[in-house]
């Protein structure tokens, strides 16, 4: 308690340095809109349990976040709050601490989207500012933001700094703990220092506007954050306080940049996009694209996908279409420009649901639609072993990390509930059980012993 | 220092070895003459890479065996070069031609004009006389052996000595020495100077360790590659020394197709009752493979091969070696019964007619092109088992070397690349990928040329710039 006190004082000091280098040249940063921001931000303390080396574990992380609205929904990172948060607490303006329940996030944008107990507001009479969105598109570099945020538990830490770029491209297949991220957004590359714990904290222009949420920076480098812009997080706000998730649609194409390509594939400059990969089994495949092919146009609409800058606007395209719908692609193959009818489906994440047997020392994910793509395996059949606990029956057993049980007993596991009946056997009466294992393609039992 | 150790021990363990001891430098100068030395060159596009083999002679026709490690499993046999024998102790040599390799036992075989090797004695002169069977060293029991000093010592011979420490199957019966007792490929023999085995590579001695499932918490070990500690008994090797290649690729080669072979868990297999015979499991049936035609499935568990019980080995993954030795018994076209078990109740018995093992990548056509720095190859079954596409159709060609900085290399291409399509064309015989490459290196005014690749499950277009 004394160490946090200490804390708490030196993070005010460092505050108030701040914003007298920050102000003393910008006069227009003491507007009103400025300190109302800073009167929405708030520091973030999260649990959550993970499901790994065999049993479930709690671990505690510190982000930050902005608050939007009066009646309480708070803007932060889907790396800072998960559903995988079993408790949250925020910790306002004030100072005063309050909990918090997750609306939903979007690990694709890597936000998620909180709402303070209102209960607890109205009991204990808290009172806290909301901030705004300003418009992230007509930033330009060399513009001057502010992040503001809770780096290294640092809270209300203001830092300053310019946009060095308006659409840096980032995709990170694995970046919000294994879940997808950035592939339907650039984000925002400023150099306003931001550190671990700045997640999920605004960045806003002079008049205290929110034009991103800052989510990431290179570890080791000086000054390169990355955050994602209002454009992106606006409908994203909208989405997750109308459904708790954001629907999108896949069809399995995945673009490349044609760059200098456009004079092999005698296409126009600036005109379609490389068809770089098609997922096996996806609706591009079963529609008859094939990697080679160049996509011109969506439903008539043309694309252009020249440089890695212009892909994800042309991924998101694609993904907010509705799910179910036929899409009309054009497609130069050769000297040949058909039409082709793709049926999207819903977007799915590679990351299936996790569950730990502490009695076995086993933890496990669900295989997912794309995890199976990605694998090669005929079906979802299967959970994947994220881990095992030296000495507990599926370590004895021989089970490891990345093994994929197919059939518990002579049950071929469909579902996450197929194993967990087959514990709740195991715990009611405790049995030698026979489960079936693939490893690299190959298959081989193994025997949970009590 | 030697024979003070002797000494020490004679009262205790060996009765006579006094009198014995004195007999082996004559045994060994004697055996001596049934070593070698093989020197060769194993040339790829940008290098040539000298090797260095010993080898046992096999019989009195200039036969001479190298073990199985002499030759990387990946290098084609027409890279194999310029092979030379040299005499323990000798610097001169003579040449030798490459034969192949036997599938059952390994070896790689090298052929000598017998001629020239006038002096050398095969190894049968040592072996146990009169048709008595071979000795089977006891526990303890010392044995000796020979081993071969370096090209600048001209290969000069040397005795190795130590004691037998176990006798296990893997799947060969084969001793495991305290310490060294001779150089991969070459005899060991007891104290009467009779042939008891021939060692093995020397990775065999960190066999037990390497097999262990979790191999994560063992030391790094260091192998000594130029003496070994464990050789197969002399059993497993006088019946096969006639076993030479009818071709340099080792065909004929028996296929069974199935792909994947998994020990059963000692555990598993007293769950299933099991425990007195070895199984495996299969984990994939291959396409269009005798063992499809003969109605295997995936998840089958082989528990017998022409009616006998698979044995029951330690550790349970030799009998993976096991059931791979059997089949390599067999040639193409021979009836193979094989037994197994289904689902949890169900046992069948499958005759398989095996086939022919489809063309291997140390069998398929290569070719270099230097100016775009690159070595394509056919695109073979075993390339379409790895990637999991469909094996009917064999279409592509493989990178099979990419020349580090070259243009091939700038763009991105990696070895082992599916090449699919050359300038938005398909591929489709290796024939017509080395017809378009060729007229793209000749074509002095060609500036790039455009490749549809595909590496694991993923694709990529590569542009190489030739200007």
């Amino acid at each position: 308690m004394k160490s946090a006190t200490v804390k708490l004082s030196s993070s005010r000091s460092i505050f108030a340095l701040a914003l007298v280098c920050a102000l003393a040249p910008a006069h227009a940063a003491v507007s009103r809109g400025f300190s109302q921001l800073l009167d929405a931000v708030v520091r973030i303390d999260v649990r959550e349990v993970t499901f790994e080396e065999g049993g479930k574990h709690f671990s505690a992380g510190i982000g930050s976040g902005v608050i939007l609205t009066a009646d309480g929904l708070v803007l932060t990172n889907a790396h800072v709050a998960s559903p995988r948060a079993v408790e949250i607490n925020i910790t306002l303006a004030s100072l005063e601490v309050v909990g918090a329940k997750l609306v939903g996030w979007d690990h694709w944008t890597d936000l998620a989207l909180l709402r303070l107990d209102r209960d607890e507001i109205r009991r204990r009479g808290l009172k806290f500012a909301h901030a705004e969105f300003g418009n992230s598109d007509k930033l330009f570099a060399g513009e001057t933001v502010y992040a503001v945020g809770t780096p290294y538990g640092l809270t209300r830490t203001v830092t300053r700094g310019i946009i060095s770029n308006t659409s840096r491209p980032f995709e990170d297949p694995h970046g919000i703990d294994g879940y997808e991220t950035g592939s339907f957004n650039t984000w925002l590359q400023t150099d306003a220092a931001i550190n671990p714990g700045n997640s999920g904290g605004p960045l806003v222009t002079e008049d205290g506007k929110i034009v991103g949420i800052n989510s990431r920076g290179y570890a080791g480098a000086d000054n390169l954050g990355f955050a994602i812009p209002a454009s992106t997080a606006q409908p994203v706000v909208a989405g997750l306080v109308h459904d708790g998730s954001i629907t999108r649609s896949y069809i399995g194409l995945v673009p490349g940049a044609l760059r200098d390509l456009s004079s092999f594939y005698s296409v126009a400059l600036n005109v379609g996009v490389l068809v770089n990969s098609v997922d096996p089994g996806s609706p591009a495949a079963k529609a008859g694209l094939r990697v080679g092919d160049v996509l011109l146009a969506i439903n008539g609409q043309k694309v252009d996908g020249r440089f890695p800058e212009q892909l994800p606007p042309i991924q998101n395209l694609i993904a907010s279409q509705p799910v179910g719908a036929a899409l009309r692609l054009t497609i130069k193959r050769g000297n040949d420009t058909h039409d082709y009818s793709v049926m999207t489906e819903k977007l799915e994440s590679r990351i299936g649901e996790e569950w730990a047997f502490e009695k076995w020392g086993l933890s496990v994910r669900k295989i997912s639609r794309s995890d199976a793509r990605e694998r090669q395996l005929p079906d979802e059949t299967g959970v994947l072993v994220i881990g095992v606990q030296p000495g507990f029956p599926a370590d004895v057993a021989g089970l490891s990390r990345d093994d994929i049980i197919m059939k518990i007993g002579q049950q071929p596991v469909n579902s996450l509930e197929t194993i967990k009946a087959a514990y709740a056997a195991y715990e009611a009466k405790p049995e030698p059980m026979l489960l079936e294992a693939l490893r690299f393609r190959r298959v081989s039992l193994y025997i949970l012993k009590p | 220092m030697k024979s003070c150790r002797l000494l020490l021990f004679a009262p205790v363990l060996l009765s006579g070895a006094l009198v014995r001891a004195a007999e082996i430098p004559a045994l060994w100068a004697e055996r001596v003459k049934a070593v070698v030395a093989v020197e060769f060159y194993v040339e790829s596009e940008s290098e040539r890479r000298p090797a260095l083999s010993y080898g046992t002679l096999a019989d009195d026709k200039g036969t001479i065996i190298l073990p199985a490690a002499a030759v990387d499993p990946r290098v084609a046999p027409d890279q194999l070069k310029d092979f030379k024998i040299h005499r323990a102790g000798e610097a001169a040599s003579i040449p030798g031609t490459y034969l192949g390799e036997d599938n059952l036992t390994g070896w790689h075989f090298v052929h000598a004009d017998p001629k020239l090797l006038s002096g050398l004695v095969p190894i049968t002169a040592f072996a146990a006389k009169d048709g008595a069977p071979s000795p089977v060293p006891a526990l303890a029991e010392e044995v000796w052996g020979i081993g071969l000093r370096n090209k600048d010592e001209d290969f000069m011979p040397y005795i190795l000595m130590s004691r037998i420490g176990l006798i296990q199957s893997l799947p060969q019966r084969s001793a495991i020495a305290l310490h060294e007792v001779a150089a991969p490929g070459l005899p060991v023999f007891n104290r009467d100077g009779v042939l008891v085995g021939l060692a093995t590579s020397s990775f065999g001695q960190s066999y037990l360790q390497f097999s262990r499932p979790d191999r994560g918490a063992s030391p790094v070990i260091l192998v000594n590659v130029e003496e070994s500690s464990v050789f197969p008994l002399a059993e497993e090797v006088l019946p096969y020394l006639g076993r030479i290649p009818k071709s340099v690729t080792g065909r004929p080669l028996a296929w069974l197709g199935a792909y994947g072979l998994e020990p059963l868990d000692p555990d598993v297999a007293q769950f299933m009752k099991l425990d007195s015979q070895g199984a495996v499991v299969i984990s994939e049936v291959l396409e269009g493979s005798p063992a499809e035609k003969a109605g295997l499935k995936d998840r089958d568990i082989i528990v017998a091969l022409d009616g006998r019980p698979l044995p029951r080995l330690k550790p349970s993954s030799v009998v993976v070696g096991y059931v791979d030795r059997e089949l390599a018994r067999k040639l193409p076209g021979d009836q193979f019964g094989v037994t197994v078990l289904r689902g949890s109740s169900e046992r069948i018995d499958a005759k398989v007619t095996l086939g022919d093992e489809p063309k291997l990548i140390r069998e398929t056509s290569r070719k270099y092109f230097d100016r775009l720095g690159l070595t394509v190859r056919e695109f073979v079954y075993g390339d379409a088992v790895a990637l999991r596409v469909k094996t009917g159709e064999l279409t592509g060609v493989v990178a099979h070397f990419v020349k580090p900085n070259s243009p091939a290399a700038v763009a991105g291409l990696h070895a082992d690349d599916w090449i699919r399509e050359i300038d938005g064309v398909e591929v489709k015989t290796f024939d017509q990928a080395v017809g378009r490459l060729a007229a793209i290196e000749a074509d002095r005014d060609r500036t790039d040329f455009v490749l549809l690749v595909g590496r694991g499950g993923e694709t990529a277009v590569l542009r190489v710039k030739l200007k």
